[in-house]
Protein backbone atom coordinates (compact mmCIF):
# COMPACT_ATOMS: atom_id res chain seq x y z
CA UNK A 1 0.00 0.00 0.00
CA UNK A 2 1.31 3.36 -0.71
CA UNK A 3 2.13 5.43 2.19
CA UNK A 4 -0.98 7.78 1.80
CA UNK A 5 -3.25 5.24 1.31
CA UNK A 6 -1.65 3.48 4.44
CA UNK A 7 -2.08 7.08 6.47
CA UNK A 8 -5.54 7.09 5.55
CA UNK A 9 -6.38 3.68 6.29
CA UNK A 10 -4.33 4.25 10.10
CA UNK A 11 -6.53 7.36 10.29
CA UNK A 12 -9.80 6.29 9.58
CA UNK A 13 -9.10 3.08 11.50
CA UNK A 14 -7.80 5.45 14.75
CA UNK A 15 -10.70 7.66 15.00
CA UNK A 16 -13.60 5.10 14.56
CA UNK A 17 -12.43 3.11 17.16
CA UNK A 18 -11.67 6.41 19.53
CA UNK A 19 -15.14 7.30 18.84
CA UNK A 20 -16.74 3.05 19.32
CA UNK A 21 -14.39 1.41 21.68
CA UNK A 22 -11.81 3.94 23.29
CA UNK A 23 -10.26 0.57 25.42
CA UNK A 24 -9.55 -0.84 21.91
CA UNK A 25 -6.56 1.48 21.26
CA UNK A 26 -4.67 -0.64 23.26
CA UNK A 27 -3.40 -2.61 20.60
CA UNK A 28 -2.20 0.35 18.68
CA UNK A 29 0.61 1.52 21.36
CA UNK A 30 3.58 -0.62 23.03
CA UNK A 31 5.46 0.07 25.89
CA UNK A 32 7.99 2.29 24.50
CA UNK A 33 4.94 4.47 23.20
CA UNK A 34 4.51 8.50 24.19
CA UNK A 35 1.55 10.53 24.03
CA UNK A 36 1.66 14.41 24.74
CA UNK A 37 -2.43 15.06 25.34
CA UNK A 38 -2.85 18.72 25.84
CA UNK A 39 0.75 19.35 27.31
CA UNK A 40 0.61 16.52 29.76
CA UNK A 41 3.33 13.65 29.02
CA UNK A 42 2.09 9.85 29.13
CA UNK A 43 4.04 6.50 28.24
CA UNK A 44 3.11 3.16 27.82
CA UNK A 45 0.21 1.85 26.28
CA UNK A 46 -1.33 0.74 29.56
CA UNK A 47 -1.22 4.63 30.83
CA UNK A 48 -2.12 5.93 27.52
CA UNK A 49 -5.30 3.73 26.99
CA UNK A 50 -5.82 4.69 30.39
CA UNK A 51 -5.89 8.13 29.82
CA UNK A 52 -7.77 8.05 27.06
CA UNK A 53 -10.71 6.05 28.38
CA UNK A 54 -10.53 8.76 31.03
CA UNK A 55 -11.24 11.36 29.58
CA UNK A 56 -14.23 14.03 30.68
CA UNK A 57 -16.68 12.85 28.29
CA UNK A 58 -18.75 9.63 27.42
CA UNK A 59 -19.20 10.17 23.24
CA UNK A 60 -17.57 11.92 20.52
CA UNK A 61 -17.23 11.73 17.17
CA UNK A 62 -14.17 13.53 14.86
CA UNK A 63 -14.41 14.39 11.48
CA UNK A 64 -10.96 14.67 9.88
CA UNK A 65 -10.60 17.73 7.59
CA UNK A 66 -6.59 17.12 6.64
CA UNK A 67 -4.20 14.18 6.18
CA UNK A 68 -0.64 14.83 5.66
CA UNK A 69 2.24 12.01 5.95
CA UNK A 70 5.77 11.63 5.40
CA UNK A 71 8.15 8.40 5.77
CA UNK A 72 10.14 9.66 9.15
CA UNK A 73 13.95 7.93 8.24
CA UNK A 74 16.00 4.71 7.58
CA UNK A 75 13.53 3.01 10.37
CA UNK A 76 10.92 2.68 8.34
CA UNK A 77 8.39 4.94 10.35
CA UNK A 78 6.11 7.09 8.90
CA UNK A 79 4.44 10.42 10.28
CA UNK A 80 1.36 11.23 10.06
CA UNK A 81 -0.32 15.24 10.65
CA UNK A 82 -4.24 15.21 10.91
CA UNK A 83 -6.53 18.21 11.71
CA UNK A 84 -10.23 18.52 12.23
CA UNK A 85 -12.95 18.61 14.27
CA UNK A 86 -13.98 16.88 17.46
CA UNK A 87 -17.97 16.87 18.88
CA UNK A 88 -18.51 16.02 22.14
CA UNK A 89 -21.87 14.66 22.45
CA UNK A 90 -24.06 17.32 24.24
CA UNK A 91 -21.98 20.30 23.26
CA UNK A 92 -23.16 22.99 21.07
CA UNK A 93 -19.95 23.57 19.25
CA UNK A 94 -17.50 21.21 18.13
CA UNK A 95 -13.71 21.42 19.02
CA UNK A 96 -10.66 22.22 16.71
CA UNK A 97 -7.29 19.73 16.83
CA UNK A 98 -4.40 18.58 15.14
CA UNK A 99 -2.78 15.43 16.18
CA UNK A 100 0.42 13.99 14.43
CA UNK A 101 1.18 10.45 14.95
CA UNK A 102 4.83 8.87 14.57
CA UNK A 103 3.88 5.14 12.93
CA UNK A 104 7.05 2.53 13.42
CA UNK A 105 6.99 -1.23 11.50
CA UNK A 106 5.86 -4.37 13.28
CA UNK A 107 7.63 -7.24 12.66
CA UNK A 108 4.00 -9.01 11.49
CA UNK A 109 3.98 -6.31 9.16
CA UNK A 110 1.93 -3.72 10.96
CA UNK A 111 2.21 -0.36 12.68
CA UNK A 112 2.56 0.52 15.84
CA UNK A 113 1.76 3.71 17.32
CA UNK A 114 5.21 4.98 19.08
CA UNK A 115 4.89 8.76 19.37
CA UNK A 116 1.04 10.69 19.57
CA UNK A 117 0.52 14.48 20.69
CA UNK A 118 -2.80 16.22 20.55
CA UNK A 119 -3.74 19.78 20.79
CA UNK A 120 -7.01 21.13 20.74
CA UNK A 121 -6.71 24.26 18.74
CA UNK A 122 -8.81 27.64 20.07
CA UNK A 123 -10.09 29.98 18.29
CA UNK B 1 20.40 20.19 27.16
CA UNK B 2 16.97 18.69 27.32
CA UNK B 3 14.60 17.64 25.21
CA UNK B 4 11.99 20.73 25.88
CA UNK B 5 14.47 23.30 25.84
CA UNK B 6 16.57 21.83 22.88
CA UNK B 7 12.93 21.94 21.31
CA UNK B 8 12.16 25.46 22.26
CA UNK B 9 15.61 27.08 21.39
CA UNK B 10 15.15 25.19 17.89
CA UNK B 11 11.69 27.01 17.57
CA UNK B 12 12.88 30.20 18.53
CA UNK B 13 15.48 30.13 15.97
CA UNK B 14 13.29 28.70 13.61
CA UNK B 15 10.49 31.18 13.31
CA UNK B 16 13.10 34.19 14.24
CA UNK B 17 14.92 32.80 11.53
CA UNK B 18 11.23 32.96 8.95
CA UNK B 19 10.45 36.22 9.78
CA UNK B 20 13.75 38.18 9.61
CA UNK B 21 15.29 36.25 6.53
CA UNK B 22 13.80 33.37 5.07
CA UNK B 23 16.60 32.41 3.16
CA UNK B 24 18.58 31.63 5.97
CA UNK B 25 16.71 28.47 6.39
CA UNK B 26 18.68 26.46 3.97
CA UNK B 27 20.79 25.52 6.45
CA UNK B 28 18.39 23.83 8.94
CA UNK B 29 17.62 21.57 5.54
CA UNK B 30 19.30 18.57 3.70
CA UNK B 31 18.65 17.20 0.49
CA UNK B 32 16.59 14.49 2.10
CA UNK B 33 14.32 16.94 3.83
CA UNK B 34 10.71 16.91 3.40
CA UNK B 35 8.08 19.48 3.55
CA UNK B 36 4.86 19.27 2.46
CA UNK B 37 3.26 22.73 2.79
CA UNK B 38 -0.75 23.34 3.11
CA UNK B 39 -0.66 19.71 0.89
CA UNK B 40 1.82 20.92 -1.28
CA UNK B 41 4.72 18.24 -1.37
CA UNK B 42 8.51 19.63 -1.98
CA UNK B 43 11.55 17.92 -1.46
CA UNK B 44 15.41 19.09 -0.73
CA UNK B 45 16.70 22.03 0.83
CA UNK B 46 16.79 24.11 -2.34
CA UNK B 47 12.98 23.51 -3.20
CA UNK B 48 12.42 23.95 -0.02
CA UNK B 49 13.93 27.07 0.19
CA UNK B 50 12.90 28.41 -3.11
CA UNK B 51 9.10 27.74 -1.59
CA UNK B 52 9.41 29.28 1.31
CA UNK B 53 10.98 32.99 -0.50
CA UNK B 54 8.23 32.97 -2.77
CA UNK B 55 5.28 32.43 -0.44
CA UNK B 56 2.90 35.55 -1.08
CA UNK B 57 3.82 37.60 1.56
CA UNK B 58 6.76 40.29 2.55
CA UNK B 59 6.88 40.35 6.34
CA UNK B 60 5.11 38.11 8.30
CA UNK B 61 5.62 37.69 12.15
CA UNK B 62 5.17 34.42 13.76
CA UNK B 63 4.05 34.08 17.45
CA UNK B 64 3.82 30.82 19.17
CA UNK B 65 1.21 29.37 21.66
CA UNK B 66 2.35 25.63 22.40
CA UNK B 67 5.23 23.69 21.50
CA UNK B 68 5.39 19.90 22.05
CA UNK B 69 8.31 17.29 21.69
CA UNK B 70 9.17 13.76 22.15
CA UNK B 71 12.05 11.87 20.72
CA UNK B 72 11.40 9.72 17.72
CA UNK B 73 13.24 6.52 17.87
CA UNK B 74 16.53 4.56 18.48
CA UNK B 75 18.62 7.46 15.96
CA UNK B 76 18.54 10.26 18.28
CA UNK B 77 15.35 12.41 16.34
CA UNK B 78 13.21 14.44 18.13
CA UNK B 79 9.84 15.60 17.06
CA UNK B 80 8.47 18.97 17.96
CA UNK B 81 4.96 20.13 17.20
CA UNK B 82 4.04 23.53 17.54
CA UNK B 83 0.86 26.19 17.54
CA UNK B 84 0.95 29.56 17.24
CA UNK B 85 -0.24 32.84 15.17
CA UNK B 86 1.08 33.87 11.79
CA UNK B 87 0.61 37.85 11.36
CA UNK B 88 1.19 38.94 7.33
CA UNK B 89 1.95 42.58 7.22
CA UNK B 90 -0.83 44.75 6.11
CA UNK B 91 -3.55 42.05 7.29
CA UNK B 92 -6.02 42.94 10.19
CA UNK B 93 -6.57 39.21 11.59
CA UNK B 94 -3.83 37.13 12.16
CA UNK B 95 -3.95 32.99 10.40
CA UNK B 96 -3.62 30.11 12.91
CA UNK B 97 -1.38 27.35 12.28
CA UNK B 98 -0.24 24.28 13.25
CA UNK B 99 3.15 22.87 12.15
CA UNK B 100 5.49 19.63 12.93
CA UNK B 101 9.18 18.95 12.53
CA UNK B 102 11.24 16.24 12.82
CA UNK B 103 14.82 17.01 14.14
CA UNK B 104 17.81 14.51 13.40
CA UNK B 105 21.09 14.87 14.72
CA UNK B 106 23.94 15.77 12.59
CA UNK B 107 27.64 14.49 12.81
CA UNK B 108 28.87 18.08 14.21
CA UNK B 109 26.60 17.95 17.28
CA UNK B 110 24.18 19.96 15.22
CA UNK B 111 20.56 19.24 14.31
CA UNK B 112 18.79 19.64 10.88
CA UNK B 113 15.14 18.98 9.76
CA UNK B 114 14.04 15.71 7.91
CA UNK B 115 10.59 16.10 8.57
CA UNK B 116 8.41 19.40 8.27
CA UNK B 117 4.43 19.42 7.80
CA UNK B 118 2.72 23.17 7.94
CA UNK B 119 -1.15 23.35 7.55
CA UNK B 120 -3.11 26.61 8.57
CA UNK B 121 -6.06 26.02 11.27
CA UNK B 122 -8.85 27.26 9.59
CA UNK B 123 -11.86 29.18 11.81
Amino acid sequence: MDPDGLAKAFVEHYYSTFDTNRGGLGSLYQDASMLTFEGQKIQGSQNIVTKLTTLPFQQCQHSISTVDCQPSGPAGGMLVFVSGNLQLAGEQHSLKFSQMFHLMPTPQGSFYVLNDIFRLNYA
